[in-house]
């Protein structure tokens, strides 16, 4: 950060009281902090992302550095925020994909599914989570449970959401 | 007269998008077991906030009260509102609409205005492309429809979002604007109220269009600014700007809550208004704000409102000190013979927070240690939820349930909760209910 004579050039000001002012006032919303060997150091807000920490002297730490690449859970499993939507499972019917009762689905609305995906669908008035297939010019639901027959839409089939990531908390 | 009253097509683009029953078709959109059927919202108002298109062909209107909805429509599906979903779905809409621009008002919940000017270039698209590929977006991110208007200004752009719901999406360039604006009855533009409806029927004004071809020194002569405004709109100028920044309570901030059954009890009563001086007094802390004045009221069960103005010793925005003052006050308006059936608090003649003022009482050292009390709620109520601390004057309010019968349902969000929520704090993202086979 420039010292208060540098500031004074750059911002025309000729008193130190008019500096001051305009310092205290960028220190307030933690712009930048005010530290007595140093003189003005950058503040947390400062450039609107929060600044890793400070370092007086030597090499910064490799470990903050490092962390700059990291993701949240959040975005590692939701692409488009906003038609992301959550829902509980409670049939068997993907049992044999590894998906029980219980579990919740993070699925995106208003995508195409391609043949293989896990999809939402809308069946009767009702939510349904199945395997959508693709054969040619057909298309079909199916099961990843032997006990239900594979559904075949007589007219038009609803397909709501395509499933994303499957979430199971323990305890 | 067929002259157009502009010649450009978009010297402004302005868009005004407008979900369609938006309360509602949150609902169904979640249930497939309401798609296409009547649906209803705020049982717990008592009252239709928002009906879907099933339900107004019906003859379900705003504001009708459940009994008459019943006899109306037997088979409507009403609901208690779950406002966190609605939010959560608002914040998305607001967020596609950002993908393209940077300024958007967002105008109300369901409601916002963005500016495009300019962006064909980068985007690489015409305006009517933009606007058609954001309702595009809004449709199969949020499964629900909502009506697009594209104009060269907001008033405009009103008239264009509205000119074919539910769905629509209506492009009124400058120069096509006298055709659009001939078919609007005058009292139906935003703005423009039943009073000056009326006095514009007396100068044998019925519909928009006239209005606009009024010579603008008459418009001066009987009409102030804001309707200046308007006419200049209605002719194809660019008047009213964007509000695009973090809408802040600038002039008051209210909280009102009804509670049934009606009660006689004084403790309870109290407790409510506590409840409501809390809640507006989050809200205020949240913009930095401090109140000078307080309006408290209480509502008979016959909807009859008392209430009082409080002057405060200083600007505050602590509940604490905002119930010291009006204690007093509700002690003289309570009735213990009336049974009361709601609460209302008004905080006035806001300002900027500040507590450096030293003085002689210690008032300044006072407000710090309250200031640094609040500062962790504030801290706590992050963490854990709303009212996770309150004060022993609201006890009451927080122990019993708001409403009782059918009016104290909650909405299925908050009884089927997931493991790890609580009824405080729940996951931010919006859920398909019903069950998943």
């Amino acid at each position: 950060m420039p010292r208060d004579n540098e500031l004074m050039a750059v911002t025309g000001f000729r008193s130190t009281h008019a500096l001051c002012t305009l310092v205290e006032r960028l220190v307030d919303p933690a712009f930048l902090v005010q530290q007595a060997p140093e003189g003005l150091l950058s503040g947390y807000h400062f450039a609107d992302l929060p600044i890793l920490g400070t370092v007086t002297a030597g090499v910064p730490s490799p470990a903050d550095e490092e962390l700059t690449d990291t993701m949240s859970l959040d975005e590692y499993l939701i692409a488009n925020k906003e038609a992301t939507y959550i829902l509980k499972v409670r049939g068997d019917s993907m049992i044999d994909a590894g998906i029980l009762p219980g579990d919740l689905l993070l699925v995106e609305r208003g995508v195409t599914p391609r043949d293989g995906d896990m999809v939402i669908a809308q069946v009767d008035r009702e939510w349904t989570m199945k395997f959508f297939r693709r054969r040619g010019s057909t298309v079909f639901l199916e099961a990843a449970n032997q006990n239900y027959r594979p559904i075949h839409p007589q007219e038009e089939l609803t397909i709501a959401a395509v499933v994303r990531a499957v979430i199971r908390k323990y305890a | 007269m067929n002259a157009p009253l502009t010649l450009h097509a978009f010297p402004r683009a302005i868009l005004h998008v407008d979900g369609d029953a938006f309360f509602a078709s949150c609902e169904q959109s979640r249930r497939p077991q309401l798609q296409g059927r009547p649906v209803v919202t705020s049982k717990e108002r008592g009252i239709a906030a928002s009906m879907s298109y099933e339900a107004k062909a019906r003859g379900v209107t705003r504001g009708m009260r459940l009994a008459d909805i019943r006899k109306r429509c037997p088979d409507a599906v009403i609901l208690p509102s779950d406002y966190e979903t609605y939010s959560l779905l608002s914040t998305r809409l607001f967020a596609i609409v950002r993908r393209y621009t940077p300024e958007v008002e967002a105008y109300s919940v369901d409601e916002c205005f963005a500016d495009l000017t300019g962006l064909r270039r980068p985007l690489r698209m015409s305006y009517f492309q933009m606007a058609a590929q954001i309702k595009k977006d809004l449709d199969s991110a949020l499964g629900f429809t909502f009506s697009v208007g594209l104009a060269p200004n907001k008033v405009v752009a009103k008239i264009a979002s509205k000119w074919q719901k539910p769905s629509g999406l209506t492009a009124i360039p400058g120069r096509e604007l006298h055709h659009f604006v001939a078919k609007v009855p005058v009292g139906t533009v935003c703005g423009i109220g039943p009073q000056t409806t009326a006095l514009l029927q007396k100068h044998g004004v019925a519909t928009a269009l006239q209005f606009a071809q009024k010579p603008e020194p008459w418009v001066k002569q009987y009409f102030s600014k804001p309707f200046q405004a308007i006419w200049h709109e209605l002719n194809g100028a660019y008047v009213f700007e964007l509000a695009t920044g973090e809408q802040t309570p600038s002039h008051s901030i209210q909280k009102v809550k009804t509670f049934t059954p009606s009660s006689q009890e004084k403790a309870f009563v109290w407790a409510q208004l506590a409840k409501n001086v809390e809640n507006a007094c989050i809200r205020a802390r949240k913009y930095t704000l401090a109140a000078q004045r307080v309006v408290i009221f209480l509502r008979t069960q016959h909807f009859r409102d008392v209430g009082r103005e409080v002057e405060l010793s200083g600007p505050t925005h602590f509940p604490t000190d905002i119930l010291r003052a009006v204690l007093p006050v509700f002690e003289a308006l309570f009735d213990a013979s009336m049974p009361y059936r709601a609460t209302g608090v008004i905080l006035l003649k806001l300002s900027e927070a500040y507590y450096g003022q030293l003085d002689l009482f210690g008032e300044a050292i006072r407000m710090q240690r309250l200031s640094n009390l609040y500062e962790s709620l504030d801290t706590l109520r992050e963490k854990y939820g709303k009212h996770t601390v309150f004060l022993g004057a609201s006890y009451l309010a927080h122990t019993h349930a708001q409403h009782d019968g059918e009016r104290g349902h909650l909405p299925e969000r908050q009884r089927e909760l997931l493991p790890g929520e609580t009824a405080r704090k729940r996951l931010g993202i919006p859920m398909f209910m019903g069950e998943v086979r």
